[in-house]
């Protein structure tokens, strides 16, 4: 494959280079037009229902609820969020499931990774094949695992069994089953992004300090662990936290493959927030978890940019 | 010792009369030659147990309702089409089929047409920061967020089960990434082109559409593929926004399983119809998937 330069796209433009030319109003038109259209349709998906959420989270609305119609009540929403239990276990859900599956996947992603950059003439043909899991609809890949490990007539449930690892019941029946499931699943469908990251870092990292180290009589695993693996951090950091990011809003695969059950063993916080507003229909309690999960995410971005914007200073 | 033998003299029958004279002239070369093969057949191996899962739903969409539950897990078998047949002809999942695609062209359509001019205008001007970060903060949203307030905005302006309401949710994701895609590669031309042509005679609008338009071609496929995909591939929008005339294809599929008598060859059938263009897709064009999933910070030669 020919992932060869790992440009972090820099956050910031280079401002010196584009000129600061005095805009006549026809280009200034024509900046408009050409600017206006997004802006304007980013306005009105966006934008909106984003500050509507944000009202609506102050509110009280559920539209199966002649009483609550939409009356406001402060932070009440906010405040029932500290108090709901169920919400606290699906945190608690979610931090589980984003760090060990990250975790897994960034051990497993690095080691991929620097196979891939060993490997010449087959390296494209793998990373074909590594892309699958990543690119097939993620929905589909809860049907995969659902089909693998159906109790019935599943083969992953059969190779566990013939292992004796799970009894008849199969592997969802169990709370730590469904959890390690769901863990596997996520493990099996993004590690190659770690991997990939990987191999782009390995093929932009700088030759001399490389040759450099071979010559003052590195072994290979030395290289790699003394020399590569320090100049690619970086870039394992920012997949991570793009991983973190997307785990933490986790919501097709587990859908489909466990529902969030058994009990509310893996109902993560995707899953809650659906049951609140699309089961309960209680909208208004849903926009407040929904905003302050953005919160969350956004503070990871936060830290994603920082990273980039470091790297592009360099 | 003996299997070394065994393998080297199974290799000499393999490879001919040249083998013999090159393991006598370097004994470790046709080690590390045999190690290679050994290498290879376990990686085979280790790919097609790491690619089970999608060849096992292709398996199963083609069995009939005895081999999917025969005992011992069956990969020879008679394959049958019936499971294709039933859900496509006469269950009507051919409707889905043509919803996904409608949404996904027509959204794609609309991110690229809106989307590509503000990136190119965005990529030559130096104050886009805000904009970009404001585009980086709606990349991050997670569509939970959004589900709430657009069934809410959707069902009151009696937008539900309309096209137009899963596209519009669909653009929330579909035109950042694009804005963002495109300005990448945009800031890749250099500058002196568009001086060039506006040197020339040329407005800003033919300068962006003759010039530095057909440059940033394959930049453009890469960024139409990928809002593709995604369009394809979402779910929770088109799970709380589509009724039963514009459901896609993922919302089909969890309806068919049910508690008791699921048909799950049918079940399979559907599944293997949404990923396969998506897989043949990624499979043809892998380098422009590897720009967009990482956001185009790889970018592949």
């Amino acid at each position: 494959m020919n992932t060869s330069a790992t440009a972090e796209r820099p956050p910031q433009v280079s401002a010196p280079r584009r000129r600061p030319r005095g805009l006549d109003s026809r280009q200034r038109w024509t900046r408009i037009g050409m600017q206006a259209p997004s802006l304007v349709i980013l306005l009105v998906v966006l934008a909106f229902p984003l500050v509507y959420s944000l009202s609506l989270s102050f509110q009280s609305y559920s539209p199966v609820d002649p009483e609550a119609n939409g009356q406001w009540i402060g932070l009440g929403n906010y405040a029932r969020m500290f108090q709901d239990t169920q919400f606290g276990q699906a945190i608690l859900v979610t931090i589980a499931y984003v760090v060990l599956a990250v975790a897994l996947e960034t051990v497993i992603g690095t080691a991929i990774g620097v196979w891939l950059s060993r490997l010449m003439r087959t390296r494209r043909l793998v990373t074909s094949f590594l892309l699958l899991p990543m690119i097939a609809t993620p929905l589909v890949v809860g049907l995969m695992f659902s089909f693998g490990l159906n109790a019935q007539f599943g083969y992953m449930t059969d190779a566990l069994q013939a292992l004796g690892l799970v009894g008849e019941a199969g592997v969802l029946d169990s709370p730590a089953g469904a959890f390690a499931a769901l863990v596997a699943m996520d493990v099996w469908e993004w590690t190659p992004f770690i991997a990939l990251m990987v191999l782009a870092g390995l093929s932009a990292a700088p030759q001399a300090q490389i040759q450099a180290a071979q010559i003052d009589g590195c072994n290979t695993a030395q290289l790699y662990w003394h020399v590569m693996l320090p100049m690619i951090r970086p870039v394992i950091g920012v997949a991570i936290l793009f991983r973190a990011t997307e785990a933490i809003r986790q919501f097709d695969q587990v859908y489909i493959l466990t529902g969030g059950g058994p009990g509310s063993a893996t109902t993560v916080n995707d899953i809650f927030q659906y049951r609140v507003s699309f089961t309960a229909f209680d909208m208004s309690y849903g926009a407040a978890l929904g905003i302050a999960t953005f919160l969350v995410v956004a503070v990871l971005a936060w830290i994603l940019f920082r990273f980039l914007g470091r790297k592009g200073a360099q | 010792m003996s299997s070394m033998s065994t393998v080297t003299g199974t290799r000499a029958i393999v490879t001919g009369r040249r083998a013999p004279d090159r393991e006598v002239a370097a004994p470790s070369g046709a080690r590390r030659r045999i190690f290679g093969i050994i290498t290879a057949v376990v990686a085979t191996i280790l790919i097609v147990v790491y690619l089970s899962p999608i060849i096992w739903l292709v398996l199963t969409s083609f069995k009939d309702r005895l081999d999917i539950f025969s005992s011992a897990p069956t990969v020879f078998f008679t394959p049958t089409l019936d499971n294709y047949v039933e859900a496509f002809v006469k269950k009507g999942f051919t409707d889905n089929l043509f919803n996904s695609a409608i949404v996904g062209v027509i959204s794609t359509v609309v991110a690229l047409v809106v989307g590509v001019p503000a990136a190119y205008s965005l990529s030559r001007v130096s104050r886009g920061e805000g904009f970009m970060m404001a585009l980086l903060a709606a990349r991050l949203l997670p569509a939970m967020v959004l589900a709430v307030p657009l069934f809410v905005l959707a069902s009151s302006l009696g937008l539900r089960d309309t096209y137009f309401a899963l596209i519009a949710a669909h653009l929330t994701f579909a035109l950042p990434f694009t804005v963002w895609m495109m300005r990448g590669f945009f800031l890749a031309v250099p500058n002196s082109l568009d001086e060039a042509a506006r040197l020339d005679g040329c407005g800003e609008w033919r300068t962006f559409l003759q010039v530095i338009l057909p440059i940033v071609r394959p930049g453009l496929a890469a960024t139409a593929i990928f809002c593709l995909i995604n369009s394809w591939n979402e779910f929770l929008f088109a799970l709380v926004l589509t009724g039963r005339h514009t459901e896609t294809l993922p919302v089909a599929i969890p309806s068919l399983i049910t508690p008791i008598g699921t048909s799950w060859g049918q079940v399979a059938a559907v599944g293997t119809v949404t990923i396969l263009p998506v897989l043949i897709v990624a499979f043809i064009v892998q380098k422009h998937i590897v720009t967009g999933m990482t956001g185009g910070a790889i970018s592949a030669e």
